[in-house]
């Protein structure tokens, strides 16, 4: 989950979050400079003493200032353009999770292997227990393997809501009507948190998710079927 | 990357308070190389032309330049090492699954070089 006051990515839990942390590191550090040199440039501009204002004609400078920024912005989409094609990949999942938002709750559905279906509330705050997390503790958590891959199919049956975990550096628009589907496998087992992403009402900052990634091994087990 | 600081751990820096270079692989690298170019090129320009402006300018350049190419020098032999290591990885896992029986990767690498 996030720190207080975190302004960076939290740590990746899935191989498509640590390439987008990757990609971040990357177009960060080309932002940077960007910035330094256009600091730079504005620095000058303000501490020049040249007011010649019959400047004409710099046929070398503006053909640097049109090649330079469409290489700059083909190494940014090329690796930009290989994530979002690689985040787009279904390897053969090996469970499939419905997950359907509501005002102001979600409910999750195993149907692979029996019928289990659960909402999963915010706890409130008199019923949190010591230890827990305010505005981001759920009632029923969703439990998955880790290691495996997973589809999560992403509706809702009220308004717009979003099905976002930044760990896995998933983020899913539930649509009333729709049924979005995105796929990820986790590399470590844990707790992880996220909340809904699309306004949708009164208590949209208070339907939170959270997923309880356990091994294989834990999973086949059943536990997450004696709820 | 995220963590935040264990009480005890010295608190974490960041470049102008934003910029994570302790965290992020090959920032401070490059940064530091970046900022050593900048003072060589600018400083070295200045000795040989004596022009302050100009040796500023080339400074500049030399500090996005060395830092751009560090950058990506780092960034693409960490790729390779995080590709190596994932293969790695993944044939040790092989390894152990299947160590003794017919899928053994050993033992079809042996037979294919008796053969």
């Amino acid at each position: 989950m996030a720190h207080a006051a975190q302004v960076g990515l939290q740590d990746a839990t899935s191989p498509i979050m640590e390439e987008l942390i990757t990609f971040h590191d990357h177009t960060l550090m080309i932002i940077f400079l960007i910035c330094f040199l256009v600091l730079y440039a504005l620095f000058l501009t303000l501490t020049t003493k040249l007011t010649n204002t019959n400047i004409s004609d710099a046929q070398e400078m503006e053909t640097v200032w049109t090649i330079l920024p469409a290489i700059i912005l083909v190494l940014i989409a090329l690796p930009s353009l290989r994530i979002l094609y690689m985040a787009d990949e279904v390897n053969d999942p090996s469970l499939t999770i419905k997950s359907i938002g509501h005002q102001w709750y979600w409910t999750y559905e195993y149907t692979d292997y029996g019928g289990l279906i659960f909402n999963s509330y915010m706890l409130p705050p008199l019923f949190l227990e010591p230890g827990d997390l305010r505005l981001l503790d759920v009632d029923n958590r969703v439990v998955l393997p880790i290691e495996a891959p997973i589809r999560m199919m992403i509706t809702s049956q009220d308004v717009l809501h979003s099905w976002a975990v930044p760990t896995l550096g998933l983020k899913t628009d539930a649509i009333p009507g729709r049924l979005n589907q995105t796929t990820f496998t986790a590399t470590r087992p844990g707790v992880y948190y996220g909340q809904c992403s699309e306004i949708c009402g009164a208590n949209h900052s208070f339907m939170p998710i959270v997923l309880e990634l356990i091994p294989l091994k834990i999973f086949e087990m059943g536990p997450v079927f004696t709820l | 990357m995220a963590a935040p600081p264990e009480p005890g751990e010295p608190e974490e820096r960041k470049l102008l308070g934003f910029l994570d270079v302790e965290n992020t692989p090959c920032a401070r690298h490059s940064i530091l190389y970046g900022s050593l170019g900048s003072v060589v090129a600018g400083f070295g320009h200045f000795l040989f032309t004596s022009r302050i402006r100009r040796s500023c300018d080339v400074g500049v350049g030399g500090f996005i330049l060395v830092t751009l190419g560090c950058w990506f020098h780092c960034r693409y032999n960490y790729a390779k090492q995080r590709i190596q290591e994932r293969i790695a990885r993944e044939e040790i896992k092989k390894k152990i699954l299947y160590e003794g029986t017919h899928l053994d990767p050993e033992r079809k690498h042996n037979g294919s070089s008796s053969n």
